[in-house]
């Protein structure tokens, strides 16, 4: 949209002439310039500066609607997990048109999380699924096609009763393995302004995609030491260091919905809603089954007990000794 | 007597007239199109748009200047936010005709507070509303219709237990959750070119949609922070917008609201030891420190412990102080304990004050209801738009 030229803008050849010679050439670059230095480049009278900006603007600028036209069907704005609680608590679901991060140490769940979304996004919608196909980008190498077989079966035995339905599910999750992904983030020269500006690209481009085919986009992250105050613990522990998600705060504000997976007590794990534009803050208890990942109703649910900046939220990691660092988290289980 | 060269004129059209020995916009006046396209060496489509430009020069007034006593009957309208405390930081709620920042860590509330505000805006007149309508524009994609639909019901039915007279009763047939979304214009921009295109038509926008008091950019910063590596286009854009936007707020007399990122700056610490160099995170709003001359007012959302707190940082006419809120299923609310006390009437203040201790460091044990106007010396060092993070 921003690159569009001018010419195809409604501009008339003779002034597109005068501005290409200034490389002035896209509507991106005409509206970069102040209404003087279009008076200038342009040689036009401040009164028809202005009314070619505005000319151009209606090329570019996106449709306004009232909310009215906008609100639609629970099912159309939200793509259920399957999980009763966790759906009630963020109104439906998952967002559609928005980035929802799953952040948590390995082992926790993530990717179980990301198969089983794959899972109930093939399904038809008499049965809660958005009855599409998949994109699953895989970075790390995790994803298992025999996971997600055996996912499906265990979780809707009915549904998944023949091998045909089975593989026709299979054929619709479309696997890109981008392993060098990672290589490429690691290898910047360590340049943190380089890496954020690449990330918030990269945000833009799947925000973009997300609300253009109102998808739901999930993606996962993972989880580094964070040193100084925690800001909401004691003053005796403050300073300690803990773990929190990865990539910083200004990519914090670019996800819509934060979700943390951490471990709780013995083999309970948690789902934490840390940021979200509709839900409050919440615990939910759950484990990892052959069938994905099951809540655990009653527990410790806390819908509305806050701890504090969600930015900063200090993640559980599978040790004795909580917020601490000093041993790594083990890896056992399912990834 | 105005000299020509500062008539807004072409560049090429000015020339020409300059050398043909006009130097007064005065010397045209008199002057036929068809005199002046000879004289002057221009077309006649030249002289006409000439002519054009100068006659509407003169009906406007030079300077409209108001008097401070109109300038105080403007300002007493602002937009409630439901927080009472908040309300009474802000002096009443963000006012129409200016340009407030609100910044803060991601999921603090800053979305939350603006989406209160787009539908406390239309809360009708005989309300004590404005009976406006609100324009959001949104570049992160953090709007969701059904947490509006929410606040909606929550306001209506807030309005609705309090419909006492027949007037009151008559607005609150066109005041329901349908016609708050229906007086919602919605602009999704997805990178900064939309974003200034939109801004260019807004103008048009309002003068179509009168009644809009309030306008939302959700968030001013997403856009702005990647694909400049020139950070001096990024800057001149800013202005730009900035200007365009106080532009706006004072001609429509609307409300501008836009939201602001928290970024990390690294500042070194002193007193280490030699040879190591040790750097510090502190959150700074972002955008640059230019950049925060523009908003007329700033408010910072941040966390104090598990406490959501507001502090205003820059504001023309009010304290610098900070108050604590929070964010229910019902929208943006005071803080629960707080809720009680400021609603109550001051002889049965002292009893109830006591037991709340848990908010005990944004309260002062004054007996006043206007304790929040008062600069209140433990909170001066939350007061600073600055929280130590770490390294």
């Amino acid at each position: 949209m921003a690159s569009k030229k001018l010419r195809r803008a409604g501009v008339s050849p003779q002034v597109c002439e005068l501005l290409k010679r200034h490389r002035v050439e896209s509507c991106q670059d005409l509206l970069s310039l102040s209404p003087l230095e279009v008076m200038r480049l342009a040689g036009l009278s401040h009164q028809r500066a202005l009314s070619l900006l505005r000319s151009v603007s209606t090329h570019c600028a996106p449709p306004v609607a009232t909310l009215l036209e906008l609100w639609k069907p629970t099912s159309e704005s939200f793509f259920s997990t399957s999980l009763p609680a966790l759906d009630r608590l963020l109104r439906g679901g998952l967002p559609r048109g928005t980035i929802t991060e799953v952040a948590g140490p390995s082992g926790c769940g993530k990717t179980q999380m990301c198969v089983m979304l794959s899972v109930l996004a093939t399904l038809p919608s008499s049965l809660g699924g958005l009855d599409a196909a998949v994109v699953y980008i895989d970075t790390e190498a995790a994803f298992s096609a025999q996971r997600l077989v055996g996912m499906a079966q265990a979780r809707f035995p009915h549904h998944f009763s023949s091998r045909e339905r089975l593989l026709q599910m299979a054929g619709r999750v479309h696997v890109f393995r981008e392993l060098t992904c990672q290589d490429i983030l690691n290898s910047l020269p360590g340049n943190l302004a380089t890496r954020s500006n690449l990330l918030s690209h990269q945000a833009s481009v799947l925000k973009y995609l997300a609300h253009r085919f109102n998808i739901p986009v999930v993606l996962t992250n993972q989880i580094t030491t964070h040193l100084g105050n925690t800001g909401s613990e004691a003053p005796g522990q403050a300073d300690s260091g803990f773990v929190t998600a990865a990539l910083g705060n200004t990519w914090s504000h670019t996800v819509n919905t934060r979700l943390i997976v951490q471990y709780g007590d013995g083999r309970q794990r948690q789902i934490v809603i840390a940021k979200s534009p509709v839900a409050p803050y919440a615990v939910l208890n759950y484990t990892i089954q052959q069938e994905g990942i099951r809540l655990h109703e009653g527990g410790n649910q806390e819908p509305m007990g806050e701890t504090g900046d969600p930015v900063l939220q200090p993640i559980r990691v599978r040790t004795e000794f909580n917020y601490s660092l000093s041993r790594p988290a083990e890896t056992d289980g399912y990834r | 007597m105005k000299p020509l060269s500062a008539a807004p004129l072409s560049p090429s059209v000015k020339v020409k007239l300059l050398r043909a020995g006009f130097d007064w916009e005065e010397e045209l006046r008199g002057l036929e199109p068809l005199e002046l396209s000879r004289e002057g060496g221009l077309s006649l489509e030249e002289a006409l748009e000439v002519q054009q430009i100068l006659t509407r020069g003169v009906e406007q007034p030079g300077g409209g200047g108001l008097t401070a006593l109109e300038l105080l009957q403007q300002e007493e309208r602002s937009i409630v936010t439901f927080c009472s405390q908040l309300d009474a930081l802000l002096g009443g709620g963000v006012p129409l005709g200016r340009t407030s920042e609100v910044c803060g860590t991601p999921g603090v509330g800053k979305t939350q507070l603006c989406l209160q505000l787009c539908v406390d805006v239309q809360i009708p007149e005989c309300f004590g509303g404005l009976g406006g309508h609100a324009v959001f524009v949104d570049t992160e994609g953090s709007l969701v219709v059904q947490r509006v639909v929410d606040l909606a019901q929550a306001a209506v039915h807030h309005c609705s237990l309090q419909d006492h007279d027949p007037e009151q009763q008559e607005a609150m047939k066109t005041f329901t959750m349908e016609t708050i979304l229906e007086h919602l214009h919605l602009m999704r921009c997805h990178d900064y070119v939309e974003l200034l295109a939109q801004v260019h038509l807004l103008p048009d926008f309002l003068v179509r949609h009168s009644k809009v008091r309030l306008l939302v950019i959700d968030s001013l910063a997403f856009p702005f922070r990647r694909h400049f590596e020139d950070l001096s286009v990024r800057t001149r854009l800013l202005n730009g917008l900035a200007q365009q936007l106080l532009q706006i707020a004072s001609q429509h007399s609307v409300a501008v609201v836009w939201t602001n990122q928290m970024t990390t700056q690294l500042v070194p610490v002193l007193g280490e030891t030699p040879g190591h160099r040790a750097a510090r995170g502190l959150l700074v709003p972002a955008l640059g420190e230019t950049w925060g001359h523009w908003a007329t007012q700033r408010l910072l959302l941040h966390w104090e412990g598990p406490h959501r707190l507001a502090s205003v940082f820059k504001s023309p006419n009010n304290m610098e102080s900070s108050v604590s809120y929070s964010i229910t299923q019902q929208g943006f609310r005071d803080a629960s304990s707080s809720l009680s006390e400021s609603k109550q009437p001051s002889s049965s203040l002292s009893e109830s004050k006591q037991p709340s201790s848990s908010l005990s460091e944004s309260k002062q044990p004054s007996s006043s209801l206007s304790e929040s106007k008062q600069p209140s010396s433990s909170l001066s060092e939350s007061k600073r738009p600055r929280m130590q993070e770490g390294q």
